[in-house]
């Protein structure tokens, strides 16, 4: 049982709520400003937080590790996550390999190609999930020092993870596909047809804005269209497992099911430059005698 | 000694909230620490540092979120400042009762963030407030009566209204 008090003097009480008053007041006046104030001011101070956070999260994993090893059945285990990185692996080389042979044919027939560079990744780790309950986000280990800006496309052999949000300088916050704020231009990758990518309640996907007339079915991959955003075009997002067609309605739209397991992921790739993007930073490191990034 | 506190206190929330907790989870679902922890200060010490501490938790534990920033500063803001007035005004604080004000405190500032959600129709914001904002509401009561127990069985805080 504890009894309240009031030992703090009466202007304690005056400063707190004027304190209030006036973040309160500036916040609704310049959200802008004060949001871009607080988050320069958080640089600094996301080093200081990021010592305690990578440590507990290095432990975190280690006792994970440890687990997963010696408690859990350590051969089968191995061999699963071997075979499973292998599978996703093999999963991105054929959604790769599919999206090049529609490009090809398409290609051939205009014979206008152009030189495309490979994206430049980065690789990081996730060290932990969103602090509140109400966004699907990921924190990686990698922040602003490592190149890392809002915007960027996170992705894992598999294929499309999320969104960089933001970053201070040790850490980022990816906003995860299957969270209802994110949006990506996707592409069905054998229709050709377009239509934006978005997170649902339920930690799915869905794809909407798809023209009436397209001639979309279950099982349909759907592809990054490139178009927008960080992503280069024809990386895996997910599978269709579900068409919603309304009569008199303008587009349809269709459930998907993520191909990465968002949930689970351990390792990502931030994606820095696109295709595009690589290519004209490699004329001009190669214009200025210097070895592109 | 105090200053050093309040700084391992936030800093130490930070890792305890996004790597140790989602551990802890239940139905994918884990207590607001921030919070709870905004509330337990400003009890304990007042509105001004409860307004303070809640304040630097909100902006700091937003630097590893998703979300926005001013719906942070004003919940845990607003939980430490409340929760110094009350402790002002209530003749005894019990378990009970903080748990109470904080399940009604987070089910607050769960409903204005869900509304806050632009691209959200009812449904799915009546889907929100059934599958997160009503458990977590409910486990932040619980986190909070637990631990305003813990700390007031360790301490044996009493102290006494003077105005």
């Amino acid at each position: 049982m504890w009894m309240a008090h009031s030992s703090s003097p009466y202007g304690a009480k005056r400063i707190a709520l004027i304190c209030f008053a006036l973040l309160l007041v500036a916040l609704f006046l310049f959200p802008g400003q004060i949001q871009g104030l607080l988050q320069y001011l958080g640089g600094p101070v996301g080093y200081a937080v990021g010592i305690p956070l990578e440590t507990i999260a290095s432990i975190d994993a280690g006792i994970a590790n440890r687990w997963e090893q010696y408690v859990a059945l350590q051969g089968v285990r191995e061999e699963n996550q071997q075979l499973r990185k292998e599978m996703e692996w093999l999963r991105g080389q054929h959604s790769q390999l599919r999206e090049s042979a529609a490009a090809i044919e398409r290609l051939t027939a205009l014979l206008q190609f152009k030189e495309q560079a490979l994206p430049t990744m980065i690789a990081a780790q996730v060290i932990g999930r969103d602090a509140t309950n109400r966004y699907r986000s990921i924190i990686l280990n990698k922040g602003e020092s490592d190149g890392i800006k809002p915007d960027m496309g996170v992705v894992t052999p598999a294929g499309v993870v999320g969104r960089v949000v933001k970053t201070t300088g040790v850490s980022s916050v990816v906003l995860l596909i299957t969270d209802p704020n994110n949006a990506i231009a996707g592409l069905i990758q054998r229709t050709r047809d377009e239509g934006i990518v978005e997170g649902t309640q339920q930690g799915l996907a869905r794809m909407k804005y798809i023209p009436l007339l397209s001639t979309l079915r279950d099982g349909d991959r759907i592809v990054t269209s490139g178009l927008v955003g960080g992503f280069p075009r024809g990386l895996m997002i997910g599978t269709i497992t579900n068409i919603d067609k309304q009569e008199g309605a303008l587009f349809q739209s269709a459930e998907l099911m993520p191909e990465v397991d968002v949930a689970r992921v351990e390792e990502v790739l931030v994606i820095q430059t696109s295709y595009g993007q690589s290519t004209k930073v490699a004329e001009e490191a190669d214009s200025k005698g210097k070895p592109a990034p | 000694m105090k200053f050093l506190f309040y700084l391992l206190l936030v800093l130490l929330l930070v890792p305890l909230q996004t790597t140790l907790l989602p551990h802890l989870s239940m139905w994918n679902i884990k207590p607001d620490l921030g919070l709870v922890a905004a509330a337990l200060v400003g009890l304990f010490a007042g509105e001004l540092e409860g307004l303070l501490v809640g304040l630097s938790i909100g902006w700091i534990l937003n630097l590893f979120s998703a979300g926005e920033l001013w719906l942070s500063l004003l919940t845990n803001g607003g939980v430490g400042i409340l929760a110094g007035f009350l402790g002002r005004q209530l003749s005894q604080v019990t378990s009970l009762s903080m748990g109470a004000g904080l399940l009604l405190v987070s089910l607050a500032s769960g409903l204005l963030a869900a509304m806050s959600f632009q691209n959200l129709d009812m449904t799915q914001i009546w889907w929100m407030i059934q599958s997160i904002v009503l458990p977590q509401a409910c486990f932040d009561g619980a986190v909070g009566a637990g631990l305003f127990w813990v700390l007031s069985q360790w301490f044996h805080v009493t102290r006494l209204r003077t105005d």
